[in-house]
């Protein structure tokens, strides 16, 4: 038992030293939040870019936002980019998960091969993708073809295009929550997994009875960043489709990027990424309560 | 008995090695399909079934590195090359800033165990579930009003929000796991906490340092939309260099696969590299 050095021990560092050390940082990150909130205010005005002169309108943006379809089909097509990224990228994420969880050298390469694309410009991953993804001489329709499957036209046809753009956010991303997941699956005690083993189990009930169910708070930690990140997906879609074909991919950043440097609607720009803003917010937040909850009971066990 | 065992494990292991198989083609394929088409010309690019076998040339690296025939003529400097060094400059210096603050916030965060600090690392984590246009668009308007659109300054002090919150967070993390008495046989001594952090927490930690500032470099490096909205003709960054060579007239493919690589490379380099830190900085240090 470690001596009693300060009256400060209960808490770690003096409150004064605390704030003196954090508050460079602190300042330079909450400067931030004066662009924010004349951004808030932009939204409730009618500003354009160029323009000088601008007035205030209330919640006219907003009021006129919800009266355009093209707002709710990018909602739409926000929750649906963000729905098929985790749907796809969980499940994907998990196997790899499973398939790298074993100790030594070869973990080490294949873990090298997982991040690889993580640090991969978005947009270089995009037009990558895209240029795999042509219709007529892209690759990807030639292995098809080799398997006997009709070529697709991905990017190019409103009916594929959403989940061509997801497909290339999966290859980015679903290393990520391979990577959360396995670092779960290495905080399993091997004694447990040795015990049941030995009581006869297979490895599938080892992996279905044992170690998805204690999985759940990084399956959370997954949902938070993939969930908070494919909502306000802009960099892979920018360099893929700019929303196209016939707004099939147009989603509510990818809207307020047009509708600020296309329409020069600064204004209404605004109001389209706070809406988007509040909705990350909500989302994320909600999950990140839950985590931080599960976090705090597995501590306290 | 032995035998029994590793004659049923022979089915396991051939699944194994598939999926291994699969896992390792599903990531690699993209990325090694456009590095041929890098060394291809552009004949064996256009050609169609695709060549999994040609002649491989350098000719596109050459010239995206050292300009087409027109600037070497003219001795102008290649598009990519400025691309490169505009965000040498943006990475490089948003990191060096963000260090210096980063180390000390990190330390207070990783050294306080109270609920207030823990409201402030998620205030820190919180930066990241904001839409980037939140806080972009009404810094155009700042910028262009300040003079500081399209300046190495005002990219290197945007981009502080993708830097400064990632180092604080990851290196919090790996000041946590450095065991307290250490410093605490310091303190007895007598010693400041600036003196213990600079003189024994820092050279502990500069593996960590080192690999939170390549993390976040990386992620500046990577990041398009600032660019997009806050930099010109003068500091335009790589990524949106090579967005621009697919958007004028034809595409010149060959030339977009070798930008592609040399833009990609810091990150596949830092994925060989520092495998181990990188898994925790991308989760914030969520996961070790």
């Amino acid at each position: 038992m470690a001596a009693r050095l300060s009256p400060d021990t209960e808490n770690g560092m003096p409150r004064a030293t605390f704030w003196a050390l954090l508050a460079p940082a602190l300042i330079l990150l909450l400067l931030s939040l004066y662009p924010f909130l004349t951004g808030l205010y932009t939204s409730l005005t009618n500003q354009k870019l160029y323009v000088p002169a601008t007035s205030f309108i209330g919640l006219g943006n907003f009021v006129r936002l919800f009266q355009t379809p093209l707002f709710w089909t990018a909602l739409g097509n926000t929750l649906t980019y963000s729905i098929l990224a985790i749907a796809l990228q969980l499940p994907l994420g998990l196997a790899f998960a499973l398939l790298l969880d074993m100790p030594g050298k070869v973990q080490s390469f294949f873990r090298s091969v997982l991040v690889l694309p993580l640090l991969i410009p978005p947009v270089v991953a995009g037009l990558m993708w895209k240029t795999m993804m042509q219709p007529q001489s892209g690759v990807l329709n030639w292995l098809l073809g080799a398997v006997g499957i009709d070529p697709l036209p991905w990017l190019a046809n409103p009916a594929t295009a959403m989940i061509s753009v997801v497909i290339i956010d999966t290859w980015l991303f679903a290393p990520l929550a391979a990577i959360i997941l396995l670092a779960g699956l290495q905080s399993i005690s091997v004694e447990l997994v040795e015990a049941a083993r030995v009581d006869g189990a297979s490895a599938w009930q080892i992996v279905r009875r044992i170690k998805l169910p204690l999985l759940g708070p990084y399956v959370l930690l997954v949902a938070l960043f993939r969930v908070s990140d494919s909502l306000k997906a802009l960099e892979i879609i920018y360099a893929t489709t700019r929303g196209g074909p016939l707004n099939a991919t147009r989603t509510l950043h990818v809207m307020a990027y047009e509708e600020a440097y296309r329409w020069s609607n600064l204004g209404r720009a605004m109001a389209i990424v706070f809406i988007l803003w509040l909705l990350c917010y909500t989302i994320s937040g909600t999950l990140l309560a839950l985590w931080q909850r599960q976090e705090a009971t597995r501590h306290a066990r | 008995m032995r035998a029994d065992i590793s004659l049923r494990a022979v089915p396991r292991l051939a699944l194994l090695a598939i999926g291994y198989a699969a896992f390792t083609a599903i990531v690699l394929f993209p990325i090694a399909w456009i590095f041929m088409m890098s060394l291809k010309s552009f004949a064996d690019i256009i050609a169609y079934p695709p060549r999994f076998l040609f002649t491989p040339t350098l000719a596109n690296y050459e010239e995206v590195l050292f300009g087409n025939d027109a600037e070497q003529a003219a001795g102008q400097m290649p598009d990519l090359l400025r691309f490169l060094m505009n965000s040498i400059i943006i990475s490089g210096g948003a990191v060096l800033i963000s260090v210096v603050l980063a180390v000390p916030a990190a330390y207070a965060l990783a050294r306080r165990r109270t609920k207030g600090a823990r409201q402030v690392q998620f205030t820190f984590l919180s930066d990241r579930f904001a839409p980037e246009l939140s806080i972009i668009l009404p810094h155009y308007v700042i910028y262009t009003r300040t003079g500081l659109y399209d300046t190495y300054a005002g990219m290197i002090l945007v981009h502080q929000l993708i830097t400064l919150p990632l180092m604080v967070l990851i290196l919090a993390s790996f000041f946590r796991d450095i065991p307290i008495e250490i410093e605490e046989a310091a303190r007895v001594d007598g010693a400041k906490v600036w003196r213990i952090l600079v003189s024994i927490v820092v050279p502990i930690a500069r593996p960590g340092i080192a690999s939170a500032m390549i993390i976040a470099f990386i992620f500046s490096w990577n990041n398009l939309i600032f660019g997009l909205v806050l930099a010109g003709g003068s500091t335009r960054p790589v990524t949106m260099g090579i967005l621009q060579s697919m958007t004028f007239d034809q595409i010149k493919w060959g030339l977009m696969a070798a930008s592609a690589m040399v833009s990609a490379f810091p990150g596949m380099l830092a994925a060989v590299f520092f495998q181990k830190q990188i898994t925790r900085g991308l989760t914030l240090g969520a996961v070790k």
